[in-house]
């Protein structure tokens, strides 16, 4: 399967468009991980517990979003978007939307 | 809000400060310095964030998509910074540089996964912030969260 988050794929001509398709996950972070970020909120740097949830988020999402385009029979899925919203304290949605279609190589000229 | 503000400058404000003085920007400093460096090193790449793929070349992998994810933590000068602006208004400075930090570590990744996966160039660089829940939450804890997506794909070499 082909992600992109461009409309159109370098080499290759879109056949068919199978419509939207789209994945999200809504996760919340333990305990653990706030501890550790008021900690690191003394001494600044990167507060790799929150980036490794956004990550696992992100895979989730985009996951759920490619198993839906495979049910359209689509062999790629292009225009590729994430957003994300808090649904409450302590727990976000990760989103990821896109366009299923169908795409083949463009002729050797 | 003020009575709090007043609590935390009398009892805790003076050692917290002192330690993000030193430490916080220590390493900001080393992070931004790690960032110089990776730009200088990465000349040869090419990023945009226009939709179509400038420079394009036929090659035998198709374009991949990548993500990066950097969440960067404030530290309590910052943050104390921060509250007096809240005070009087305007620019947030000690914030606008933990923006600029993130944003700038995130395309960075970007371009190390795609030059991981083999490629020279990015497209459609789209950097949006993220929301990890800390900034609805009560224990509002100031930080930079970023998502940023691009697509990676082989360009002609740029000189």
């Amino acid at each position: 399967m082909i992600v992109t988050n461009t409309e159109t794929v370098a080499g290759y001509e879109i056949t068919a468009v199978r419509g939207l398709v789209q994945g999200n996950t809504v996760r919340a972070k333990h305990a653990g991980r706030d501890i550790a970020a008021s900690f690191k909120n003394l001494v600044g740097g990167e507060l790799k517990g929150y980036t490794e949830l956004l990550t696992e988020s992100r895979r989730e999402a985009l996951q759920r979003m490619l198993a839906q385009a495979q049910e359209l029979g689509a062999d790629a899925v292009v225009n590729v978007r994430f957003t994300t919203s808090a649904v409450t304290a302590g727990a976000a949605e990760l989103y990821a939307y896109g366009t299923a279609v169908n795409i083949e190589p463009l002729p050797q000229d | 809000m003020a009575l709090e503000f007043l609590i935390n400058l009398i009892v805790f404000l003076f050692p917290l400060v002192v330690f993000g003085l030193i430490i916080g920007r220590t390493r900001e400093k080393r992070h931004l310095r790690r960032l110089d460096q990776f730009d200088a090193e990465n000349r040869d790449f090419l990023v945009t964030q226009i939709k179509t793929f400038p420079g394009a070349v036929r090659s035998e992998r198709p374009p991949v998509l990548v993500v990066a994810e950097v969440v960067i933590a404030s530290d309590y000068l910052k943050s104390w910074f921060a509250q007096w602006r809240n005070l009087f208004g305007g620019e947030v400075r000690s914030f606008q540089t933990l923006q600029t930090r993130a944003k700038r570590e995130a395309v960075a990744r970007l371009t190390r996964q795609a030059r991981a996966l083999g490629f020279n160039a990015l497209c459609n660089v789209r950097i949006e912030s993220a929301d990890v829940g800390g900034a609805t939450g009560d224990r509002r804890v100031p930080m930079a969260a970023v998502i940023a997506t691009a697509t990676a794909y082989q360009a002609a070499p740029v000189s």
